[in-house]
């Protein structure tokens, strides 16, 4: 089990990458089309790139930032619970979020689908939109193993 | 049960889940789904989910979060908060709560470039707070000040609180931006007026620092400057239509790289670091947008804004009372959930009735904006107060006590917007006319 939850780590923090990775690109891509426009050359496609990219951004940050429990929680009533009733209380969320990202990323695959079927493309450049679905719906249910795994940690005592 | 019904329980149950822990976006995701397959139908529900996380992860108008958010890091792991603070510091440092009021100026330029409130109650937290004791300045209005000045960051622009508003409220951002100079410029000049009064009445508080020379003091200048000259490349290219908001977040960002790399201060791996904190805010942030997306969906066909808007305004009530109560539930539902995420919710339901108050909407989004500063450093849930405890180890009880003086400066703020609109709207016309 450890070294499964070592491989999710691995897969999070490399995807973390890209999403830096094209985080940074996002900023010069853009920074290059203002100066370029400037100029009279801006770079075609620039708007539908950067607005693409948001999902690699994202989409890909998303299971780092539940791994590294980033999201915003209200704790104050669940502090008052036992040691055990904390547990069940976490194992319940978990579960709901789980059965959440399932339902999300099926649904992405079957947007994507239609998107693939329909040939629909970004108005300028043509940028297809189906593989950014197919991705996201990917990064979903690498969220609901993320969060399998935290249901482990809360039974294995390992989870704070 | 009609529509209304369906909404007002689910808004119940939205209270219920966020207790038991649960990730409020998420939150917010479920209980929209529940109530919007409830009402028609589960595929819709199904497609609903689906379609609105799409939207929002591929919309352009949500690049700038991630963008503004990288400027900040940036700034703040290139240690220019730090610059800023002993620029200030050398200007003031010398007179009775000088070092205090070297922490607002400082944390006010600081803002110009980062938006995040935590960040700023950090880096100050551990710089300023060490010179202070240094000096002898009493722990209460150390610690006070620096978890107060980070709610600057909730109105001096560019303020991602102020972007999430105009998202939201479909409001130009350069025009809240604008809106936002005024309220928080007197805010923190208020806040140094309250640390040089205390420091009269008890200057052992806040005993005077070394005395700066003219030309330390010049030398200090060019990293003010550095500065202002991104915070005007930024304010001023949307001001002036240059820069849609997002450009003017990556010209922003790559400004401040450029800077940083150029005085050696942005290593690899302190840029890797700015990336990654970006990343786990601007997910942070667009999981809770996407989560109102679907609850604001599903709370859109119960009709509850449009029935609260009809309703609000049939109100025997003066419509500055109401306006009072709104804040008063912007700020009570912050104080429980987060103020942001809180915003985030209630935006959508109370803007309607604002408007139809007859309220400006640029009025609107700055006073709620003050209201979720107060809420940042009032408890339960004040994440800056939580920041400067967590590094200087002072009792929260201590730090609350020198928070006070300077809470009361946030409500004075928030009651003259209420006498002189014009605080608000005065700069938005001079120059978007």
């Amino acid at each position: 089990m450890d070294s499964l939850y070592s491989i999710l780590r691995f897969i999070s923090k490399a995807l973390n990458l890209v999403a830096g990775v094209t985080l940074t690109l996002m900023m010069f891509l853009t920074v290059a089309d203002v100066s370029l426009r400037a100029a009279g050359h801006p770079i075609i496609g620039t708007y539908e790139i950067v607005a693409l990219s948001l999902a690699v951004v994202i989409g890909f940050g998303i299971p780092k930032v539940s791994l590294d429990k980033g999201h915003v929680i209200m704790e104050f009533l669940l502090e008052k619970l036992s040691p055990r009733g904390k547990d069940v209380m976490n194992t319940f969320t978990r579960l709901l979020v789980i059965m959440l990202f399932l339902f999300i990323g099926y649904n992405l695959l079957n947007v994507g689908a239609e998107f693939h079927a329909s040939g629909e493309v970004s108005p300028t450049i043509k940028l297809p939109f189906y593989p950014v679905a197919y991705g996201v719906a990917v990064c979903c249910f690498l969220e609901c193993f993320v969060f399998i795994f935290e249901i482990v940690r809360i039974w294995r005592g390992q989870y704070e | 049960m009609n529509e209304v019904t369906v909404g007002i329980i689910s808004l119940a149950l939205l209270l219920l889940i966020f207790s038991t822990g649960i990730e409020l976006g998420f939150g917010m995701a479920i209980v929209g789904f529940v109530g919007f397959g409830y009402l028609n139908g589960w595929s819709s529900a199904m497609n609903l989910i689906s379609r609105d996380i799409f939207d929002v992860i591929t919309n352009y108008g949500y690049t700038v979060f991630p963008l503004f958010l990288l400027m900040g890091q940036i700034g703040f792991n290139a240690g220019i908060a730090v610059r800023l603070y002993n620029a200030a510091d050398k200007f003031v440092g010398h007179i009775p709560g000088g070092l205090a009021m070297a922490t607002v100026i400082g944390a006010t330029g600081f803002k110009a470039i980062c938006g995040s409130a935590a960040a700023t109650a950090a880096t100050f937290a551990s710089v300023a707070i060490p010179e202070m004791d240094r000096y002898g300045y009493s722990k209460t209005l150390s610690t006070g000040i620096v978890a107060t000045v980070g709610s600057l960051g909730c109105i001096i622009p560019p303020s991602v609180t102020l972007i999430i508003m105009g998202i939201l409220t479909e409001q130009s951002i350069g025009q809240l931006f604008l809106a936002g100079i005024i309220p928080g410029l007197l805010i923190a000049a208020l806040f140094i007026a309250i640390i040089y009064g205390w420091a009269k009445i008890n200057p052992a508080i806040a005993p005077r620092g070394m005395r700066s020379t003219w030309k330390e003091r010049g030398r200090s200048l060019p990293e003010i400057f550095w500065v202002l000259l991104v915070f005007c490349l930024v304010v001023g290219g949307i001001m002036q239509g240059y820069f849609t908001p997002t450009e003017a977040g990556a010209v922003g960002t790559f400004a401040v790289l450029l800077l940083t790399v150029i005085k050696r201060d942005m290593t690899f791996k302190k840029y890797v670091s700015s990336v990654s904190e970006s990343l786990r805010t601007a997910g942070m942030l667009l999981m809770l947008i996407a989560g109102s997306a679907i609850f604001g969906h599903f709370i859109a066909v119960t009709n509850i804004p449009q029935k609260t808007a009809d309703w609000v305004v049939t109100l025997p009530v003066n419509r500055y009372i109401i306006m009072i109560l709104i804040c008063f539930v912007f700020e009570i539902g912050g104080s429980f959930i987060d103020d942001l995420a809180f915003l985030i919710l209630a935006t959508p339901i109370f803007y309607p009735a604002a408007l139809k108050l007859g309220f400006p909407p640029l009025w609107f989004g700055i006073v709620i904006c003050v209201v979720a500063m107060i809420g940042v450093v009032i408890p339960p849930v004040a994440i800056c107060v939580f920041v400067v405890k967590n590094i200087t180890k002072v009792p929260i009880g201590q730090i609350y006590k020198g928070v006070t003086p300077f809470l009361i400066s946030l409500i004075l703020v928030w009651g003259l917007l209420f006498l002189i609109p014009q605080m608000v709207l005065w700069l938005p016309s001079v120059f978007f006319k």
